[in-house]
């Protein structure tokens, strides 16, 4: 196809290099320096998507990101789909695939149209909240329905094989677009050696500039702009983002920003590169430079393809040499617009007619338009469009003095484009990110940002100063401010000199008026992408919405990917008028981030597949994974869950490594445990304090067990404390618990108790801790150290350094299985070679690797608890049954000391932990079962509570298990029911949860 | 034992064997050496795994009289200014909070160091021995501030972090303590069980700038 739009010369596009891409399955041809907007109007493509609501044809309206109808879904592979790109900003690359990403079944013939033609007034605004509220059953139904119409495009369903990064980034100004305004403030941050970061949406940097006619020194303004580039460029401290959008801006000067580094011109990144990257900026200063967007008029069937933004016109004609059409009415309330039709009459066709509001325009270019011969008709509107595919002709008539009125007879013309502007809307979504409400200006008809808390400053179209002299000149004063604030000396930046532009006043109008009551006369678009019109926000209005915050949420305007970039200040006005305000009584609804939409990709980042989340490993993890363990996650940590042999089942091999351990010798790799180095004088008192229990007399050489309360009283970890010294003790926490306990102790001391002298150090990844467990230990531990570890010189919950395997070690006698147990601690670079030679020696023993499963099960069979599986944060000690752990006695109190006595706490028929015995011994209850008395009750059933450990035990062959019985410790020998999802009930008797060896004589020997 | 020293008030132990069993670092299973050997020579980020020094934390609130006597056992003065470092070529200090350093010495002089302090330090202190817990990863490079840029939202540029800054901090999903030894080098302490993620995430992040791993 050949590109019929496309003028022969001018414009920053490279006609030497042509572009084959593909939309909509149709191959067309393009240049470098296109946006595949550009391409497609150059190639005469009119219809890009059909409207969400009433699914009418929609054209390209606009040439940046305030394009609200060319959204398009991007991708040539299943794998690298991105939805929602602004056709407006994706340049163009050789081989790109796009679509249209509503338009269902297809945008040239839609099926939805029909109903959208009858179905009009079936879906007025609160379309949502009137139709799809009831029946609540049926809005899954609905939801897929409305989804599928709402362009919303759709996810790759296949892993995206491109990398997406962050970088985080400092400096001491971050500027905001990079037009005339932005780069002399660049320039002049720059040269005073500031560090400076200057981002901009487009692929090159010049801003309003690139697609002007106008002359910088006498010379096209893209000279002045490449001049800067370069310097800018030849600064270490300045970094400069095309392509990357400025998306959030966030309290405390944080800016997101995502640069487009290939996607930009690859489907898919060469190997190596990152396709998206995600700045995170912290600045010290941010100048916003981001311009304006200009305002459309609302007019009757303003959304037929054909009908443009006039600013966008002229950027297609300048900067990519495309002319969207042939014969052009441009309708303005302002001189700025005239430009449009200069550039069009200019590039060889015929501009049909300026329709311009005020009854007497002057100024530059009326002048430059009266010379030219182009016909001017004053004081009047386009009314309509006429035309579904593409606009065929207008309906003029003359408007009264307030613009809100037609008092003439209407006039026909033919003609195929019709560009309009109402003014010029400063963008000033990033300075609303932050919760500043923007303010009215009268003199510019548009909101310019208001007080804000940030170090925020602002230069050029943002605050109303439209010209090009006004934005340069903002541009380096807004930099100087911010030099000032920073302490830095600005340097001489002499600006170019702009041509003297004499504008005429601009009319206040946003909403053409028609013949018929806005309700009757053709649909007024104000949100093209929404599908919200004039007469929607009219009927809002009449229904009672007075804020504008609510006529938002009514009509859905400025919702979602559009923000309301075109549509709001419009929307806005109409509200105003029906309400009989000012707008700025009416107000503005405020922006959020992100500007645009920004990709999963981007905001993931490199947190995804191995490096999702950190994966810690012990010492001895490579030989667990040789050994063939599964491995379970315990916080972080990955730990062996058990050690499967062969083909055996995961029960089998539970069973297995549950008998050798209570049979011979079991090891299990527990140097995930939290462990604490405690130290000072004042180490004993502080112990006392955060434990439960007493620790004034632990001898040198001891270790005990401790639980650890919140103020609340209710347990939230437990572990073994040791005293190595006096002064010095090593206390372990559970694994997950580790991080949490060392913060809890360092706040209590640094808040509370700083007089006491003692301080902390986390050596958890410091020793490799391995518990051999079973009636062979001692034997298996003999043969690696010449120590004497008979009971006599070691007894249960002694601690004692000695050589194991030629490396010195702390070995401690304490016991989680129940069984005769030593924990061996070793430094941790050494945890390997003991563990290897404790297997060197094990095999006469049959030592069994056990993991985390095969550890809760003969700790269950002992009824010992685990922290966070058998607590919640909703059980004390006395709940457990461990009122043995707690000391009432202690002459200071203890962290949790009162909330254990609370009314509540202390009340009967508290749920309280106990052994659950199966009747039917080969039953093994489910964790989280609901007890209940009575398995005859009427549902709802009263429960008593819940199952927290239960297996199946190999050793006593029947199942174990514990959990919370209200008033459970007085019902020993009482019957207690589960009933099950799938109908079964299990019964159980309430009993003590030590199943085995309840007198320990196992592990004292 | 010789080895062992219990006293009324710290226990402090020799935790090395003998010479002829070695130690394994935390990237042991990485095999760094044939990596380096058969790995790319050059390369915008360089990478270098410091391992089996002896690594100590210090807590203590100094007196005068203290700071005199660990300047004496240190053989250097304790950095008192946050952020700062002190590098010998016998001993680095680096100030991790206004109570707490981390001391590096080569690895079998930490219980020399330790037992030192035990014979001559007054007052309240913990020195604690964390050699096993943690390495030393040392990158550098001409890209290796992208790498870290990547890493860690910590503000890299020479006017805010100069040769011998220290800044204990977040690094992607975990955290290190990271001090710049030269413009282009930079020390980043980790924890052992954290190793391995850190070595894959640096990989990761150097892959389009080239890396290059130092035996």
């Amino acid at each position: 196809m050949t590109q019929k739009n496309r003028l022969q010369d001018g414009g920053r596009i490279d006609r030497s290099k042509a572009l084959t891409f593909t939309y909509n399955g149709k191959k067309y041809t393009g240049f470098e320096g296109d946006t595949l907007a550009s391409a497609l109007l150059a190639n005469g493509v009119d219809i890009i998507g059909r409207s969400f609501k009433y699914s009418r044809p929609r054209g390209i309206v606009a040439a940046g990101a305030e394009e609200p109808n060319a959204i398009m879904q991007v991708g040539a592979t299943e794998a690298t789909q991105i939805p929602n790109v602004r056709a407006t900003q994706q340049s163009l690359y050789g081989g790109l695939v796009a679509g249209s990403t509503n338009g269902w079944p297809s945008v040239d013939n839609d099926m939805m149209g029909l109903v959208g033609k009858v179905g009009g007034k079936m879906m007025p605004p609160g379309f949502y909240y009137k139709t799809f509220m009831y029946p609540k059953s049926m809005w899954e139904t609905y939801e897929s329905f409305i989804r599928k119409a709402a362009g919303l495009g759709r996810a790759p369903k296949e892993n995206d094989p491109d990398i997406y990064d962050k970088m985080n980034q400092h400096c001491d100004v971050i500027i905001v677009g990079a037009g005339p305004a932005g780069l002399a403030a660049a320039l002049t941050a720059a040269r005073a050696g500031a560090r400076v970061i200057i981002a901009d949406e487009q692929n090159e940097f010049g801003g309003s500039l690139l697609s002007s006619t106008e002359l910088l020194d006498g010379k096209p303004a893209a000279e002045w702009v490449a001049d800067v580039v370069k310097e800018l460029s030849t600064y270490d401290d300045v970094l400069m983002l095309p392509n990357s959008q400025v998306n959030g801006y966030h309290d405390h000067n944080f800016l997101t920003i995502q640069q487009h580094c290939t996607d930009q011109f690859a489907d898919r990144a060469p190997n190596g590169q990152v396709a998206q990257r995600y700045h995170r900026v912290r600045a010290k200063w941010v100048v916003l430079a981001t311009g304006a967007h200009e305002r459309p008029l609302v007019y009757g069937n303003n959304d037929v393809p054909g009908c443009m933004v006039a600013n966008a016109v002229s950027t297609y004609i300048n900067r990519y040499g495309v002319v969207p059409g042939k014969n052009l009415v441009l309708m303005t309330s302002n001189n700025n617009a005239y430009r449009t039709a200069l550039d069009w009459h200019d590039a060889g066709r015929n501009v049909v007619a300026i329709v311009d509001s005020r009854k007497n325009p002057q100024g530059t270019f009326v002048d430059a338009a009266r010379e030219r011969g182009i016909s001017i008709m004053v004081g009047s509107g386009v009314i309509e469009a006429h035309g579904s595919k593409r606009v065929t002709g207008v309906s003029i008539a003359p408007l009264n003095d307030a613009g809100d009125a037609v008092v003439g007879p209407i006039i026909k013309m033919a003609a195929d484009t019709v560009a309009s502007s109402g003014g010029w809307s400063p963008v000033i979504h990033l300075s609303c990110h932050t919760g500043s409400r923007p303010v009215w200006n009268d003199d510019i008809l548009g909101f310019v940002p208001g007080t804000t808390y940030q170090k925020q400053l602002t230069a050029g179209a943002i605050n109303g100063s439209f010209t090009t002299e006004q934005a340069l000149a903002e541009g380096v004063s807004a930099a100087a401010d911010a030099l000032t604030h920073l302490g830095m000396t600005k340097k001489d930046v002499v600006l170019p000199k702009a041509e003297t532009i004499e504008e005429g006043k601009a009319m206040a109008l946003f909403h053409i008026p028609h013949t018929k009551p806005t309700s009757k006369a053709p649909k007024q678009f104000v949100d093209y992408q929404n599908d919200v019109t004039a007469s929607g926000i009219e009927l809002a209005c009449r229904e009672g919405f007075e804020s504008i915050e609510h006529v938002k949420r009514y009509t859905a305007m400025g919702f979602g990917t559009d923000q309301g970039k075109l549509g709001n200040i419009n929307g806005m006005a109409i509200a105003a008028k029906m309400l009989n305000q000012t707008i700025p009584q009416t107000g503005t609804t405020i922006f959020r981030p992100n500007y645009t939409p920004v990709t999963f990709g981007a905001i993931a980042g490199r947190d995804c597949g191995a490096l999702f989340d950190p994966e810690r490993y012990t010492a001895m993890h490579a030989w667990h994974v040789e050994r063939g363990a599964k491995f379970e996650d315990v916080g972080q940590w990955k730990r062996p869950w058990y050690y499967p042999q062969g083909n055996e089942t995961m029960q089998q091999a539970l069973d297995r490594e549950c008998l050798a351990t209570r049979k011979s010798v079991g090891i299990l790799d527990a140097s995930t445990l939290g462990k604490i180095d405690i130290q000072g004088k004042d180490a004993r008192e502080f112990l006392g304090r955060v434990y439960t229990n007493a620790w004034a007399k632990l001898p040198v050489g001891k270790c005990r067990y401790g639980l650890m309360c919140g103020e609340d009283g209710m347990v939230f970890d437990d572990g073994v404390t040791s005293c190595l010294a006096e002064n010095h003790f090593l206390m372990t926490t559970t694994s997950g618990g580790a991080a949490r306990v060392l913060s809890w102790l360092e706040i209590y001391h640094q808040t509370e108790w700083p007089e006491l002298e003692v301080f902390f150090t986390s050596v958890t990844d410091h020793w490799s801790t391995m518990t051999i467990s079973g009636p062979n230990s001692r034997k298996l531990l003999e043969k690696l150290t010449d120590y004497d570890v008979s009971k006599e010189n070691m007894a249960f919950m002694d601690w004692k350094p000695m050589t194991v395997a030629g490396v010195p070690a702390r070995v401690f006698r304490i016991s989680f299985t129940g069984e005769l147990s030593f924990e061996i601690n070793v430094q941790a670079n050494y945890g390997m070679h003991v563990w290897k030679a404790l297997f060197e020696h094990g095999e006469e023993f049959n030592l069994t690797p056990y993991g985390t499963e095969t550890m809760h099960i003969l700790r269950a069979e002992k009824g010992f608890i685990i922290a966070g599986q058998d607590t919640d944060g909703s059980v004390h000690p006395f709940d457990l049954g461990m009122s043995w752990a707690v000391s009432m006695q202690k002459p200071f109190s203890f962290i949790g000391k009162r909330g254990m006595q609370r009314e509540d706490c202390v009340r009967e028929n508290r749920k309280q932990l106990v052994g659950l015995k199966t009747i039917d011994p080969k039953a093994v209850l489910p964790e989280g079962a609901q007890g209940v008395l009575d398995p005859k009750a009427p549902i709802p059933m009263p429960m008593v509570g819940h199952v927290t450990s239960s297996y199946w035990s190999a050793n006593l062959n029947r199942s174990v298990a514990m959990g919370f019985v209200k008033g459970g410790l007085d019902k020993m020998g009482e019957r207690v029911f589960y009933p099950l999802a799938d109908g079964r009930v299990i019964e159980a008797e309430i009993c003590s949860p030590v199943f085995l060896d309840p007198k320990g004589e196992r592990q004292n020997v | 034992m010789s080895d062992v020293t219990v006293a009324e008030s710290k226990l402090v132990t020799k935790q090395l064997p003998e010479a002829d069993i070695v130690g394994e670092s935390p990237l042991h299973h990485a095999d760094l050496a044939s990596v380096s050997q058969h790995g790319p020579k050059e390369g915008g980020v360089y990478f270098h795994e410091r391992k089996l020094q002896g690594l100590l934390t210090l807590r203590c609130v100094p007196s005068a009289e203290q700071l005199s006597q660990i300047e004496s056992l240190l053989g250097a003065a304790l950095p008192m200014e946050p952020l700062t470092s002190v590098t010998t070529d016998a001993v680095s200090i680096r100030w991790i909070s206004p109570d707490e350093w981390l001391i590096i010495v080569a690895g079998e002089q930490a219980f020399d160091l330790e037992t030192r302090f035990y014979e001559s330090m007054t007052g309240h202190y913990s020195l604690v021995n964390i050699s096993g817990g943690t390495t030393i990863f040392d990158v550098s490079g001409s890209q290796v501030v992208n790498m870290l840029k990547k890493s860690t939202p910590v503000d890299l540029h020479p006017r805010e972090f100069p040769v011998g800054k220290v800044v204990s901090t977040v690094f992607a999903k975990s955290g290190v303590t990271i001090c710049r030894l030269e413009d282009d080098k930079y020390e980043l302490v980790v924890r052992r069980s954290f190793a391995d993620y850190l070595w894959l995430w640096i990989q990761d992040a150097s892959r389009e700038y080239g890396l290059v791993v130092k035996a």
